[in-house]
């Protein structure tokens, strides 16, 4: 059964998404998106650290191989 | 049972309006999605931005991000969750996170949670602990905040909204030993 809503849906292309998470980056942990990113995937920064870590964090697309 | 879509495409906008009426249950706030088609890396969708999305009724806020992949099986596309980070902060203190985050560099691949809690265990505090949870649905955490935090339920067929989302989801992941 249909249910409507009327909750706004904001469809991002992958530049406006990368865009999105420096924004976020910066705001929550005072570094680019791309520094972030880089010392994520480095393993500098656990993803576990803090609420604010783990917020950005999952906003990248994460390493497609699994562990 | 999970719903199959002749499009990668036609999957994504299934999954979405699913988790967007789910939220509806408890907020106004928008949500984001990136990626239509099939990919390696997986996709995401975020609830506010990324930002914490305040609840109505207690002073509760709530983070959503998940990452989705999208793929074709015998019955046709289909949206599969592959990660995902839900939390629930009281008074701007994370109360309870759920995380699911098994690709990338953290050793720690499998479902778990975090508890807000200043309880110290020997030189640990509790709170950066990785408790075992298993794989939790959206559709959960937005049922614990509305029945039991005290989250004002935003229209009246919430519960209907979050038996149906339940009722989508395909077996949880094979537990490994």
């Amino acid at each position: 059964m249909a249910t409507r809503t009327d909750n706004e849906i904001r469809e991002l292309s992958p530049e406006e998404w990368d865009r999105l998470v420096d924004e976020k980056a910066r705001k929550y942990l005072g570094m680019s998106g791309a520094e972030f990113e880089r010392r994520l995937n480095a393993g500098e920064i656990d993803i576990d650290d803090s609420p604010a870590v783990t917020r950005v964090a999952m906003m990248l697309p994460l390493h497609a191989t699994p562990k | 049972m999970p719903h199959r879509s002749r499009t990668p495409a036609e999957a994504v906008e299934h999954y979405r309006g699913q988790t967007v009426r789910l939220l509806s249950c408890v907020t106004t706030a928008h949500t984001t999605v990136g990626g239509y088609h099939a990919s390696d890396l997986p996709h995401r969708l975020s609830l506010s931005d990324g930002d914490p999305a305040r609840l109505r009724g207690e002073q509760l806020t709530l983070d959503v991000t998940e990452q989705f992949r999208v793929f074709e099986d015998a019955g046709g596309w289909r949206v599969e969750i592959v990660g995902y980070l839900y939390a629930l902060e009281y008074e701007d203190r994370e109360l309870v996170a759920y995380h699911w985050h098994p690709r990338g560099e953290s050793p720690i691949t499998w479902p778990h949670l975090h508890v807000g809690a200043d309880i110290r265990v020997g030189d640990r505090w509790l709170g950066k602990i990785h408790l075992p949870s298993g794989a939790v649905g959206l559709e959960r955490i937005v049922a614990v905040a509305i029945a039991e935090l005290g989250a004002e339920p935003l229209r009246d067929d919430w519960e209907r909204l979050i038996r149906e989302a339940g009722a989508q989801k395909a077996d949880p992941p094979p537990v490994e030993r």
